[in-house]
């Protein structure tokens, strides 16, 4: 299995491309990069599929080895917490945060998760949350 | 705020904590009035459920008063008295959509984890380990509702917390357990544990039309209260005979139970001896987390054609797991954590009419600060405990 990952969303194709542009439910990681995307029909009344494939992207190279350096997390895994935000920011009108994870789905924070219990205001406003 | 926080295997203590805050629109904040102890919570206090925290608040079943609500919650107003259901789902995926609120595809903000663990991530739930979430739980004075639009059940008549806590768990759970049975009139139903769960799960499946229902446990007081408020019409106690396989067939002329349910889960406590003792060293050691007398028994006792429905909770692998009776006696398995919200409004009817009076399985009563003590009476059954309720 190559670098590919692909998330369903609950919403028509034309829509869902439509906010994959826009300013503001665009997925800046996946978007900075090279990857191929494809949009297709789920079937059924499933919604719609998103594929990227980092096969041949730069950032999946020299680029992803930057990267991981400097946030911890494999491009794929960075693609993976686009793609998982988006679905969530689209059907939901919101990013999920918990108390063990404020910013919501993120790589880094997989190994390093908060104790399930409410934040102080300063870690709050650290994690974008207040 | 004070909270039942876990600080070590076998050990939690109420702390002082930050307050909860509204951290998302569809957000709301409830201030408890009533909390339970969970089965389900002694697999997190006894150290079995990976990614559990030292400071993590535990508890999923509660109820309260809501005291804030984010912008995207016109539903639920400050003052109304709620149930909160344990899982938290969105309301929007497909998942959602199709009354699978348990698998909800958006709620849980730590996916990549689930995914590793079971390879897709199921829903976000309070307090239970970060594989779940690492949501903040409500064995607390105050808790965050996300998606506070979509789960609390507001209850505007006059019943009281303890009629109405359960809708928040073990209510559902034992009504889907009993639902999962196909039950149409005249089934022999076997349940296999007699705690609060295996207790909805008995009184469901009589609600259900279910005409033999057969409670299995070690302790007496348990089976008691499956014959005398649940609706049990024969009981095994297994500390007295372990073969449950044959005594099944026993009672059901040699055909076995139409569907068993599973109230148990990973921390069964007895099988054929040399099976538990590897079981119990296996699992001590973390070598296997699940322990899986009462599966096993459940799909050697079922009728060939039938349904083994499992409501206990499982955490990982389990070994020794009899493929061959499963697949030779064409039985069909279902589980899942419970889609409570698919039942809260059903259920609070059924309350509503005096169908059922869930405040029956309760024996313990305590103020939030004694947790510690009422987690430890309910691990090891002491005073013939079914349920402790704590009160904020």
């Amino acid at each position: 299995m190559g670098p590919k990952a692909a998330i369903t969303v609950h919403r028509s194709r034309e829509e869902v491309q439509r906010l994959w542009e826009s300013s503001e439910y665009r997925p800046e990681y996946t978007r900075g990069t090279d990857a191929a995307v494809t949009f297709t029909d789920a079937p059924g009344d499933r919604g719609t599929e998103i594929h990227v494939d980092l096969e041949g992207s730069t950032s999946g190279g020299k680029l992803g080895e930057v990267v991981k350096k400097v946030t911890g997390a494999a491009p794929l895994a960075k693609v993976k917490d686009d793609l998982r935000r988006f679905k969530q920011h689209v059907e939901t009108g919101e990013i999920p945060r918990s108390d063990g994870s404020p910013e919501g789905e993120r790589a880094e924070r997989k190994l390093k998760q908060r104790p399930a219990q409410p934040l102080e205001d300063s870690e709050l406003e650290k994690a974008g949350a207040s | 705020m004070r909270a039942t926080v876990y600080s070590g295997r076998n050990t939690v203590q109420v702390e002082n904590v930050p307050d909860p805050k509204i951290l998302n629109d569809r957000d709301a904040i409830v201030k408890i009035t009533s909390t339970a102890i969970c089965g389900s919570d002694l697999h997190l206090y006894d150290g079995y459920i990976p990614t559990v925290k030292k400071g993590d608040i535990f508890g999923h079943e509660f109820m309260g008063e809501v005291v804030e609500t984010g912008r995207g919650v016109s539903n639920l107003s400050v003052g109304d008295r709620v149930v909160v259901p344990f899982p938290i789902a969105c309301g929007n995926c497909w998942a959602c959509k199709h009354e699978l609120y348990s698998v909800c595809e958006n709620s849980n903000p730590n996916a990549g984890l689930a995914e590793k663990a079971f390879g897709h991530p199921t829903a976000g739930i309070f307090g239970y380990s970060h594989l779940t979430g690492g949501y903040a739980g409500g064995q607390a004075e105050y808790a965050r509702v996300p998606f506070a639009d979509v789960g609390p059940i507001k209850v505007e008549d006059d019943l009281s917390d303890e009629q109405v806590l359960f809708l928040s768990d073990i209510f559902p759970t034992g009504y889907m357990g009993a639902e999962f049975c196909e039950i149409t009139g005249g089934e022999a139903i076997a349940v296999f544990g007699a705690g609060p769960v295996g207790q909805f799960a008995i009184a469901s499946a009589k609600l259900l039309g279910a005409e033999r229902i057969i409670a299995i446990d070690q302790l007496d007081y348990r089976l008691q209260m499956a014959v005398n408020r649940a609706g049990a019409t024969d009981v095994i106690n297994f500390a007295e005979d372990p073969d449950i396989v044959e005594q099944l067939k026993e009672l059901t002329g040699g055909r076995g139970p139409d569907a068993v349910i599973d109230a148990v889960g990973m921390e069964a406590a007895h099988g054929h001896g040399a099976l538990h003792a590897v079981d119990r060293v296996k699992q001590a050691t973390r070598a296997e987390s699940d322990r899986g007398h009462a599966l096993r028994d459940a799909i050697l006792a079922c009728r060939p054609g039938g349904i083994v429905s499992v409501m206990g909770v499982y955490g990982g692998l389990m070994d020794k797991f009899p493929t061959g009776a499963l697949m030779n006696k064409g039985l069909t398995i279902k589980t899942g954590q419970c889609h409570v919200q698919r039942y809260t409004k059903p259920l609070y009817e059924r309350i509503k009419k005096g169908e059922i009076d869930p405040s029956f399985v309760v024996t313990h009563r305590l103020e939030l600060g004694m947790a510690p003590d009422g987690y430890e009476t309910f691990k090891h059954k002491q005073d013939e405990c079914m349920k402790v309720v704590l009160k904020p």
